[in-house]
């Protein structure tokens, strides 16, 4: 897992909206991988979730001790979805996604969602506003 | 983790399953459609309205028929949600189960998505996470039209999306209509 969110959290950066992206992603994608090639179509460097949902074939969210939790399907449901995408300096795009899903009796289960570990079952709807950080920041 | 140094040790991770669709399979796996700009708008939806209502009608006054909405945490009642399993008729690989009645029920958080169906109806897509009059802690896939807004309004904030439209459209790969993002015709 990435400690983005830990890191920039230490500091502040001013910034604005920019663009918003509504997408439709296709079975069997990757939830996190997706969320990152959305951003490539839309050419969004940065960019936070404003709204998601759909399904997942089976679920895998990231645990306190460094370990994994799967949830089995199909299908489990995104029922709350927040995260964001951030640029690196190496050219990369990274989303980190954290949510709530609910498996195939509507029990609940949250947490940060795994990269390359959560396929998605029939469709994700996903809503992104790109974030355009104020130039020449500290 | 950091006691073993094998490299070749496999990777904790279950490998996640690749699912066959009856349909055939579509090469663009990502329909997207940005706006330049989005208007916002704070929501409360009414006590006494159906969600469905107490979202589509105001936004429809305001000339917003596609949009992506939080859903902050109020009190439902009648409220109905389906989870999603395998379907037993095979014509698609998942389908809603019948609605699961959670009764006087709380809302901890949804979103919903607001389009069109073919017949140019407000639709609302809405999944949430939810505490049952029983208590028990929920989620799922809300009906909108059955849930009636109780005590006080709910907060909801909304990202109207212009310069297209969220339409429930075919998809032929999952065999199921979905709400896919669409040009803007004529009249809208």
């Amino acid at each position: 897992m990435n400690n983005t969110l830990a890191v920039s959290a230490a500091r502040v950066e001013s910034g604005s909206m920019g663009r918003v992206a509504y997408a439709r992603i296709a079975p069997n994608e990757d939830l996190v991988q997706g969320v990152e090639k959305l951003c490539l179509a839309e050419g969004f460097k940065n960019a936070f979730v404003r709204g998601a949902l759909g399904s997942l074939v089976d679920a895998c969210l990231g645990t306190l001790d460094g370990q994994y939790r799967r949830i089995q399907g199909p299908a489990v449901e995104i029922v709350s979805l927040a995260g964001e995408v951030r640029a690196g300096s190496d050219g990369s795009l990274c989303a980190s996604l954290s949510g709530v899903v609910a498996d195939t009796r509507g029990r609940v289960y949250g947490g940060p969602f795994v990269a390359g570990a959560n396929p998605i079952c029939m469709t994700f709807e996903v809503t992104l506003e790109e974030w355009l950080p104020d130039p020449q920041q500290p | 983790m950091n006691q073993t140094s094998p490299s070749l040790r496999p990777p904790p991770l279950a490998r996640s399953r690749t699912l066959m669709h009856p349909g055939p399979f579509n090469p663009q796996r990502i329909q997207s459609r940005h706006c330049d700009r989005s208007r916002h708008f704070r929501l409360a939806l009414q006590p006494g309205l159906s969600l469905y209502d107490a979202l589509v009608k105001p936004l429809a006054e305001r000339g917003v028929s596609s949009a992506s909405v939080t859903l902050l945490g109020g009190h439902l009642d009648n409220l109905e949600f389906c989870v999603a399993q395998p379907d037993p008729s095979g014509r698609a690989l998942i389908a809603y189960t019948r609605p699961i009645q959670a009764g006087r029920a709380y809302m901890i958080f949804g979103n919903a998505t607001l389009g069109k169906d073919a017949q140019d109806r407000p639709v609302v897509h809405c999944h949430a996470a939810l505490r049952t009059e029983e208590g028990d802690i929920r989620g799922g896939h809300i009906v909108p039209q059955s849930c009636r807004v109780s005590g006080e309004p709910v907060t909801v904030l909304v990202t109207a999306l212009e310069g297209f439209a969220l339409r429930v459209t075919f998809d032929a790969e999952t065999n199921m209509s979905l709400l896919q993002p669409q040009p803007l015709v004529h009249h809208e």
